[in-house]
């Protein structure tokens, strides 16, 4: 089931740019401030309401339906971010969390507390200033695909119908020419997501329920789309 | 109308081209230690002084052919005065003089004083010709008949002009000159006072071998440096008490020097290592010079360490101590002071690929990317942003590239709750994790004679993926291009695959030029 609800706990400049960026994804997004934050509430389009680290969410439970929530712990704080993070899996089992990491260690204890997802900021800043210098073209080819700046697009597209495949393996088939698009690999249940080159991947016949993750242009990937499946 | 003519001929001199490219080459010859000739020049003169020193050893009991000895006494005499002579003159600017005179003259209405231009020549002249270095080099020229043996040590003290180490060491050692001409002026009145009182007690006993108040200063000193060879001993009760206090004194001369010793360069050693690293840095070529040392820099350091050179410039002396930790070519000196540039003594330009600003402070960045902005124009500077209100300041200082982390992690969300698995590919290629690697192979003149078209480059045969190509000529990026498109000098080849597979396809390219 996808959510619809985000509830980001931080109220800084991360949460600015991560509800900015996730904006299209979710019908409601509520804001939760520290009760200790002095951080002045700016007029916002979303709703702000104030939080502590107490383990009290009854108003949260009365207010959303977590099933269709997820959680951004944004705090500035590692200690009490992963506090947070904690505190929010012992209250809520199948809650998804997404937690901001600030450093490795950080990370490591978030995924310990319960984080579904962790955002490791420096690692990520890290490998982009290096692939800036290092591989200059890449990154910004990446970039541009990454975050719909150019035409290029990057989706994960679910096979519904394998038997236009007739069980094929995937690495045979010259995607780029056949269908305009350049399949970068395969999720598979039983392998994990897998390089279409790998030897594992290599020796799986398409099935139906294959994720693929591909890049093309925007109008062959829904070309694509409608020929094989659907876009998740 | 002589003055006049003086004035005429130093304007001549200074203003002369080919004059002032002679002396500065002989300048950097001598002095510049950054001189490409100044190191064979160096060796040169180091070997000249051994052979001399290897021809005196072997005349003390053998028979030296006599073109050896011309060649010692006078070839190289020669050369070492020829050394001299050129020292002097780059030593002080007697052009420079005159014209300051002239025109600090004229500037009062008086005439030129060509006595007082003559009075500050030779006070610089002499200030050369007695310093202890110049001293030391002219009589060094001496050529050393028997008579003038002792001569040769001048020549050994030459060395101290040409090796570093020596130079290091005398520089540690006059870091304490006050301390060590302390204990100098102690140890002087224990020998003298000494000296008298043995002289006093034994000269006049026939059993004492202290017979001269030069055999007394030659016992004191030998007793006093704890070395006692036992060829003087006092022999009279009085002369054994004199002994014993010459032998406590000199245990506290020699803890007293061992341990000024220990402390200077203790107190140096931080300073030598910068002298050395300076001058590792000097040679590097294409290194990345890292201003501040926080966490994002930590890991953009290792990362770049592995297949670069790596300068890290941090003014905070924990954290600079914590970058020597970790292995790094690290300077305690802050990045947004020009001091520190020119202490490095480095050419930007040539020498360092690209500045990266990554200290957690956009007023730190923007200082010291308008610090070096000041002196070069071209390096490229990245840098990071903590508050997006700064986002201009850091362009108008002439940062390049700036990345702000926060907007980062906006995207970074984005990708997460969008398209989790394309996402996590997507960072996976970036990290290589898995051993998948995402790879721009740049299409020079030596790929182009054997491979003219994609079809050519049979990607499929080493397993690789070929994303595109991002055309040098029209700026831009060819998403899966078909067998036919042409290659061109300049374009980049972006593929992924396993970077080992990546790497035989990169040198299959090159190999096929053979």
């Amino acid at each position: 089931m996808r959510e619809t609800t985000a509830l980001v706990f931080g109220y800084n400049d991360y949460t600015f740019e991560i509800v900015k960026n996730i904006s299209l994804y979710y019908e409601n997004i509520q804001i939760f401030k520290l009760d200790e934050d002095d951080k002045v509430i700016q007029n916002s389009k979303y709703k702000i309401s104030q939080f502590d680290l107490s383990d009290n969410w009854d108003d949260l439970k009365s207010g959303v339906d977590i099933e269709e929530c997820v959680a951004f712990c944004v705090l500035e704080d590692m200690a009490e971010n992963i506090f947070l993070t904690i505190s929010l899996r012992d209250a809520f089992k199948d809650l998804k969390i997404v937690a901001l990491a600030k450093d490795k260690e950080s990370e490591e204890k978030l995924l310990l507390a319960g984080a579904s997802r962790v955002l490791p900021t420096m690692q990520t800043t890290a490998n982009i200033i290096v692939e800036m210098l290092e591989k200059p073209i890449v990154s910004k080819v990446l970039h541009n695909i990454l975050y719909e700046k150019s035409d290029l697009k990057i989706a994960q597209i679910r096979i519904d119908n394998s038997e236009k495949f007739n069980k094929e393996y995937p690495v045979d088939i010259d995607w780029g020419k056949e269908y305009g698009v350049i399949v970068l690999s395969v999720l598979r249940e039983d392998m994990g997501i897998e390089f279409i080159y790998s030897s594992k991947a290599k020796h799986h016949q398409i099935k139906e329920g294959d994720i693929f993750v591909v890049v093309g242009y925007e109008h062959d990937i829904k070309e694509f789309e409608k020929l094989i499946g659907g876009q998740i | 109308m002589l003055k006049r003519l003086l004035v005429d001929i130093a304007y001549y001199i200074s203003t002369s081209k080919k004059y002032a490219k002679t002396k500065r080459f002989f300048y950097n010859l001598l002095e510049n230690s950054n001189d490409k000739y100044k190191r064979m020049f160096d060796l040169f003169m180091i070997a000249l002084i051994f052979a001399s020193v290897i021809i005196l050893i072997r005349e003390v009991k053998l028979h030296v052919n006599d073109g050896l000895l011309f060649f010692n006494d006078y070839v190289i005499s020669i050369i070492f005065l020829i050394e001299y002579l050129l020292r002097f003159w780059i030593s002080s600017s007697v052009t420079e003089i005159i014209i300051k005179q002239s025109e600090h003259d004229l500037m009062l209405g008086d005439e030129f004083r060509a006595a007082k231009a003559f009075k500050k020549i030779l006070q610089a002249k002499l200030k050369y010709v007695f310093s202890i270095k110049a001293i030391v080099d002219l009589l060094a020229i001496i050529p050393f008949f028997h008579q003038l043996r002792l001569f040769i040590l001048f020549r050994v003290f030459k060395l101290f002009r040409y090796a570093k180490s020596i130079q290091t060491f005398a520089s540690v050692i006059a870091a304490k000159k006050f301390e060590f001409f302390t204990l100098f002026i102690f140890a002087s009145i224990i020998v003298f006072v000494s000296s008298v009182l043995i002289y006093v007690m034994e000269a006049n006993n026939p059993a004492s071998a202290v017979n001269t108040f030069f055999e007394a200063i030659y016992w004191s000193i030998v007793t006093i440096s704890t070395v006692g060879y036992g060829d003087i001993t006092p022999v009279t009760e009085a002369g054994r008490i004199v002994s014993m206090f010459v032998i406590i004194a000199g245990i506290a001369v020699f803890s007293f020097t061992t341990s000024l010793v220990v402390t200077a360069f203790t107190e140096k050693l931080d300073e030598i290592k910068d002298i050395k690293l300076i001058d590792d840095i000097e040679n590097m070529k294409n290194f990345y010079l890292i201003c501040g040392y926080e966490d994002i820099s930590k890991e953009v350091s290792k990362k770049l360490i592995q297949n670069n050179k790596v300068v890290i410039l941090e003014e905070d002396q924990e954290k600079a101590s914590q970058a020597k930790k970790d292995g790094f070519f690290v300077l305690n000196y802050a990045p947004g002071s020009i001091e520190s540039y020119k202490k490095l003594k480095i050419n930007i330009q040539e020498q360092v690929k690209a500045i990266l600003c990554l200290s957690h402070s956009d007023v730190e960045n923007v200082y010291t990317a308008l610090t070096i902005r000041s002196f070069n124009k071209d390096v490229f500077i990245l840098s990071i942003l903590k508050n997006r209100v700064n986002t201009n300041k850091l362009f108008f200082a002439g940062v390049n590239e700036l990345l702000y982390e926060k907007e980062l992690t906006g995207m970074i969300a984005k990708g997460f709750v969008g398209q989790p698995v394309a996402f996590e590919l997507i960072h996976a290629l970036r990290s290589s994790y898995n051993g998948v690697d995402m790879q721009e192979i740049f299409v020079n003149e030596r790929i182009l004679d054997s491979f003219t078209t994609v079809g050519s480059l049979k990607c499929k045969k080493y397993r690789i993926l070929l994303l595109g190509i991002f055309k040098k000529n029209e700026e831009e990026f060819c998403f899966n291009p078909s067998e036919s498109i042409a290659l061109e000098l300049g374009d980049y080849l972006l593929t992924i695959g396993n970077t080992q597979f990546i790497k035989e396809f990169s040198n299959s390219l090159y190999k096929k030029g053979d």
